[in-house]
This record gives C-alpha cells, sequence and structure tokens, in this order.
C-alpha cells in the first residue's frame, strides 16, 4: 500500500521535476534519442531484411541444388570464373539422363527486353526461358490460367505466363488470357498469370513478380542460345539425403564436363545455403553498426543524464531534506530520483521513437520494406528506462543516503 | 509516556577537533507539558531539539520516547519515528516551494502510505486547524510569513504526533504575527498536544509552563512556572 502511494508521489515529483527543466532534459537526452533512433533503426533494418530474406528464398526450395558456370556469391577474383565453359541446354539433358528419372533438372536463362501490349510498353521486362519443370522446382503457381507445359517446349510455342505485377502494368483491369503480347520482336500469347511471389531485390536477387516465363526452346530459337550459359535447377529424388544427392550432382557434372580426376571443377554448385550466408553477412554488418552506434550513443546519453542527475540532486538538497525530516525513508528518495531519471529516459526514447518512424519510413522508400512494430517500440522504450535507471542510480542513491539535517541547512 | 533523556551528549567532529555542543543533559518530559528551551547561541538547544526531533542521534547517553528506546536506531527506523511520533516546525518554515498548501501538509501522510482519501480529511482538518482552509491551493510564495509558519504547523501536526517541536518557530516572525503563532501554540497544548519550543524571547517562553535553561551544552536551570503566569 504505502509503496504504491509512494511511487505516485515519486512520480509525481519526476513530472513536476521533468516540467522545470524542459530545455535542460531535451538537451541531456540527445544522445538518448539517437541511441533510441539506431536502436530502432537497426532492428526494423534487421526485420526489413530478414523478411525480404523469407520472401525471396520462399521461392526456391531447400531441397534444390542449382547448377550454374558461376557461384551466386563469390570471394576473390572474378576472372577465374570467366573462362570457364557455358553450360547449354544438351549438358541439361546429359545431366537429367544421368541422374535418373526421379530427379527433376530443370534449365532456365534470363534476358532483359521490352515487352509491349497495345500502347504498355515494359523496357527491360526480365524474360525468362524455362521449361514444365519450373513448377517442381519452385514454389511458384499460376493464379489463373496455366504455366508453360512440355508440348509449349517441345513445339517452341510462343507462348508466355506473366508475374502479377507485369500483368498488372501491361493489362490493367483487362483478362490477359488469350491476348497477344511482343516480347522482343515476336507476339507471344498469354496463358497465365503467376501468384504474388515477393522480391529479393534487396539482396541483388530477382524481382519475382516482374518476371514473364517463356518456353526455353522458344527462348533459345528468339534470343540465341550461343553464347548463353544456363543454370539448372535440380531436385533431389523424394527422400534422398541432400548433401549426397549434392555429390551425386558433382560427380554427374564432371562427367558431363569431361573432367579428368586432377581438374578442378569448371561449374558452380549453388544452394539456398549460399543466400543464407549473403544474408547472415549484411545481417551481421546492419546489426554490427547498429548496436555500435546503439552502445556509444546511449552510454553517451547515460552519462549525460547521470549528470543532470548529480545537478538535480544537488539543486534540491534542501527539498530532500524537508522530505526525510518528515518521514520519507531512504527508500523513497532513492525511487523519486530513479523515477525521474527513468522519465528523462523514457521522454528521450519516446521522441526517439518517433523520430525512427521518419528514418523507416525513409528506408522503406529507398531500401526496402521496413515498419517500426509495437514490439520494437517496446524494447525501445524499456531500453530507454533500463538506461534511466542505470545512469539515475548513482545520484539517487547517493541524495538517499544525504543527512537529514545537512540537507535542511543546505543553502 | 512522554520522553527521558539521560545524560544526552552529542560531539561534533570538526577537523578531528570535537565540538562538544551537549556534554550530559537529563529531563523528563510528561504528556501533555508545555516547556520552553532557551540559552544563549551555541548552547545546544538546536543541536538537542534535533535529537529529541530524531533528526539525529547522541554520541552517547540514552534518549526513551513513548518508552522506546530510540537512541541508537537506523536511518529508516528514525525516519519512520519522525513521520508517526514527531511534529517538526522550524524556524525557516521548510516548505515545499513548488507545492500548494494541501500537498505540503498531506506529505508526512504519503509518506506514512495513508490512502488518498483519508489523507484529504486528515490534511484538511489540520489546514483548517490552523485557520487556513481558505488558502489550500496556494503556494508557500503565496501567502505570508505567518501563514506559511501556520502551514509548517498544520504539517507538524497532521499525523497526531507524540510531541511537536518548534526550534524558534517566532524568530522570522514579526512580534504581532509571532503572538498570533503562540496563540496557535497555546491552543494546541489546551487539546492535550506535548509542546517543546526553542526561543531567544522571553514573552514567547511565558506562554510555556516549563523552562529549561541551556548553557554551554548543559543544563543550566529547569524551571517551572505558576499557573497564574
Ligand atoms: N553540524 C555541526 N558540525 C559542527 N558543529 C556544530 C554542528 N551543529 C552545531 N555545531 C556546534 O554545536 C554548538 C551548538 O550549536 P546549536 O546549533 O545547537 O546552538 P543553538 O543553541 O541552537 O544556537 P542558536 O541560538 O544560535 O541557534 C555550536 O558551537 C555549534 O557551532
Ligand atoms: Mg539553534
Amino acid at each position: 500500500m504505502s509503496k504504491i502511494h509512494g511511487s505516485v508521489e515519486a512520480l509525481r515529483i519526476a513530472l513536476a521535476a521533468l516540467r522545470a527543466n524542459k530545455a535542460r532534459g531535451v538537451l541531456t537526452t540527445l544522445g538518448i534519442i539517437i541511441g533510441i533512433v539506431a536502436v530502432v533503426t537497426t532492428m526494423t533494418a534487421a526485420n526489413g531484411l530478414a523478411n525480404s530474406f523469407r520472401e525471396s528464398v520462399s521461392v526456391l526450395g531447400t531441397d534444390v541444388i542449382y547448377v550454374s558456370r558461376m557461384p551466386w556469391i563469390f570471394q576473390g577474383n572474378f576472372f577465374q570464373f570467366r573462362n570457364r565453359p557455358n553450360l547449354d541446354l544438351k549438358d541439361s539433358v546429359k545431366l537429367a539422363r544421368q541422374l535418373g528419372s526421379e530427379a527433376v533438372v530443370n534449365p532456365t536463362d534470363d534476358t532483359r527486353r521490352p515487352v509491349k501490349y497495345m500502347s504498355e510498353v515494359i523496357e527491360n521486362a526480365t524474360v525468362i526461358g524455362t521449361t514444365d519443370k519450373h513448377m517442381m522446382v519452385s514454389s511458384a503457381v499460376p493464379e489463373y490460367g496455366r504455366f508453360l507445359t512440355a508440348y509449349d517446349v517441345k513445339f517452341k510455342r510462343h507462348v508466355c505466363v506473366l508475374g502479377t505485377t507485369m500483368r498488372e502494368q501491361l493489362f490493367g483491369d483487362v483478362d490477359p488470357i488469350n491476348k497477344k503480347i511482343k516480347v522482343g520482336r515476336s507476339a507471344f500469347r498469354v496463358i497465365g498469370v503467376m501468384e504474388k511471389q515477393g522480391s529479393a531485390g534487396f539482396f541483388g536477387g530477382p524481382d519475382f513478380d516482374s518476371q514473364i516465363f517463356i518456353p526455353v526452346s522458344t527462348f533459345v530459337k528468339e534470343f540465341g542460345g550461343r553464347n548463353r550459359s544456363f543454370a539448372f535447377a535440380i531436385k533431389a529424388p523424394p527422400g534422398a539425403d541432400v548433401a549426397d544427392f549434392e555429390y551425386e550432382v558433382v560427380g554427374e557434372m564432371r562427367k558431363v564436363r569431361k573432367l579428368k580426376p586432377n581438374e578442378d571443377d569448371n561449374f558452380a554448385i549453388n544452394k539456398m545455403d549460399s543466400l543464407l550466408e549473403a544474408f547472415n553477412n549484411v545481417m551481421g554488418v546492419v546489426l554490427m553498426i547498429g548496436m555500435a552506434v546503439t552502445g556509444i550513443s546511449l552510454f553517451v546519453g547515460g552519462v549525460g543524464v547521470m549528470n543532470i542527475m548529480f545537478v538535480s540532486v544537488t539543486e534540491r538538497t534542501h527539498e530532500i531534506g524537508i522530505r526525510k525530516a518528515i518521514g520519507a525513508k531512504r527508500r523513497a528518495i532513492l525511487q523519486q530520483f530513479l523515477l525521474e531519471s527513468s522519465m528523462i529516459c523514457l521522454v528521450g526514447g519516446a521522441i526517439g521513437v518517433a523520430l525512427s518512424f521518419g528514418v523507416a519510413a525513409a528506408i522503406n522508400r529507398l531500401l526496402m520494406p521496413a515498419s517500426v512494430s509495437l514490439p520494437i517500440v517496446i524494447i525501445a522504450l524499456t531500453v530507454s528506462v533500463a538506461v534511466g535507471v542505470i545512469s539515475g542510480f548513482i545520484p539517487a542513491w547517493r541524495a538517499s543516503r544525504l543527512n537529514p539535517i545537512d540537507a535542511l541547512h543546505y543553502e | 509516556m512522554g520522553l527521558q533523556l539521560c545524560s544526552v551528549e552529542k560531539t561534533y567532529e570538526m577537523n578531528s577537533v570535537g565540538v562538544r555542543a551537549l556534554r550530559g543533559v537529563s529531563f523528563d518530559i510528561d504528556q501533555n507539558e508545555y516547556v520552553a528551551i532557551m540559552g544563549p547561541s551555541g548552547s545546544g538547544k538546536s543541536t538537542l531539539m534535533n535529537i529529541i526531533g530524531c533528526l539525529d542521534v547522541p554520541t552517547s547517553g540514552t534518549y526513551v520516547l513513548d518508552g522506546a528506546d530510540v537512541s541508537a536506531l537506523g536511518e529508516d527506523e528514525l525516519a519512520e519515528i519522525r513521520n508517526e511520533k514527531i511534529g517538526f516546525v522550524f524556524q525557516t518554515f521548510n516548505l515545499l516551494a513548488r507545492s500548494d498548501v494541501f500537498h505540503n501538509v498531506e506529505l508526512p501522510l504519503i509518506y506514512a502510505g495513508l490512502r488518498p482519501a483519508r489523507r484529504r480529511k486528515l490534511a484538511e482538518e489540520a489546514i483548517a486547524r490552523v485557520g487556513l482552509a481558505d488558502r489550500m491551493r496556494h503556494r508557500p510564495n503565496e501567502l505570508s510569513g505567518g501563514q506559511r509558519q501556520r502551514v509548517a504547523i498544520a504539517r507538524a501536526l497532521v499525523n497526531q504526533p507524540s510531541i511537536l517541536l518548534a526550534d524558534e518557530p517566532t524568530g522570522n516572525l514579526d512580534s504581532a504575527t509571532g503572538a498570533e503563532i503562540m496563540e496557535v501554540f497555546d491552543a494546541l497544548h489546551a487539546e492535550g498536544n506535548t509542546i517543546l519550543l526553542v526561543t531567544h524571547e522571553d514573552n514567547v517562553a511565558s506562554h510555556a509552563h516549563r523552562e529549561i535553561r541551556l548553557l554551554d551544552g548543559l543544563i543550566a536551570s529547569d524551571s517551572f512556572q505558576s499557573e497564574a503566569a
């Protein structure tokens, strides 16, 4: 009971003290404000990264291995990969034959071409040559219409499937099915539209919704196949161990490439793991910078608050004397000043959170989808209060230990 | 009940030199006594009051208040006694400048842990008791010196203490206002309160029924005045 009333009194005092020293309080909390902006921005950015990552990898299955000329992510010299021979469609057929009928091998490549419907033109649309197996190696599903079939590939049909963003841009409210669009210089019939999949743009990955899919055979016919290197998406047979399967793929690829035992692989195996690695690297850097800025500013802010609390205690020594003379215990005084420092920091934290919404909006426009979430706000405010309690503790402790008579006589 | 002092000494350490403010003071004060403490400046009056008011502890000797020895208590226990048993009125009022009359008077009850409704009732009674019911929401700087001292008395009274202590309560007031304050003390005494006050002025001391004179930290005289005075 007495604790509750004591807290109310302490809160009252803290608010009065804040009101009396507005400008000073805001100035000292600058460090806290910056620290909170840093922590909120870091966590928001990390969240945004994680979401983008999840979106981008959700399309790629965990049991799918990608064989291509170049690794997705590489360290060291780019030129060491440059002389590698291309992977062509014949390689894909050979590999598929060697891996057996249970494994799925889907060759793809992409190019940038203008796509046109009536007066709507999209320059540099990502055109993907693929096969009917595309759906088996990714989570992509048509929303309506149908995807490419083996016959579309076999007969090099001029048919295409649109990503949802692409459909919106070209057709708006018009039903695109069976409409003719121009891809590069030839006409294609729209046979389907994909479900929304999201973008991996932040990782330098594709925006899956802005793609257009055509049969790989048609792709080669239209855009040439000689200087292309395809990527093969390979799905392990059901129940197979992915690591073992990877080993098998490497072995079979070496045969396709006719490599001697002492020769290095001249192709790359890519997995979602390598994306994960890239993601972790980016995330690590973001977190490290964020936490460093946060730590430094909160430390500086905390020292500032400690300073101002020493001033506050000194200024109110006489008041402390009065309170003690009429029966305030040490804990009541301690609580009073801890609450004051927490409130100062909480105000700083609230300002910081408010500013963070602006920063998040900027990140949203410039970098990636990001929004400040409620848990982040709660964490930020908790952190501010914690800084207040920590930095206010020594001054508050000193205040609580003042001798009542000395404090009363202090002018 | 009441209070008993036995060989109370107080020595202040100043640059390794001991200042002996009290050198063995003994006396009893019974309930509903009205005592004036007098003596020249530096004789130890305030030191004595601080010890009786549990703001300080004696260097040696015992102090028994309401049957309990309080001479060796810790800081928080002393705070509790100050809160429950002592009402202290200071020469310089010592009110919280930023709080209004009501809050100043309510404050001891907050530290006592009373509920708001009960606090309100007791504080309003105490404020009415010193004649300031219409000044409840004023701040100290909006009041005269006499009114401020009345607020301080109300604050000292509000927790119904065993003893009311006043260290030169009229020292900062003109004589007319001082006389009004003394009327308040007289009335409080008439209601059964125990009052102990320090003063330099004979006309103030004459309100009391007993006069203890200090000299150099010792009791020089302890005399009861006739009722007629
Ligand atoms: N905190 C202290 N530290 C050191 N010496 C002190 C302290 N307080 C009081 N003294 C000394 O103790 C002695 C008694 O002081 P005290 O304040 O009790 O006198 P007093 O009788 O109240 O005087 P006055 O009438 O001037 O108020 C004085 O010599 C004073 O200097
Ligand atoms: Mg004195």
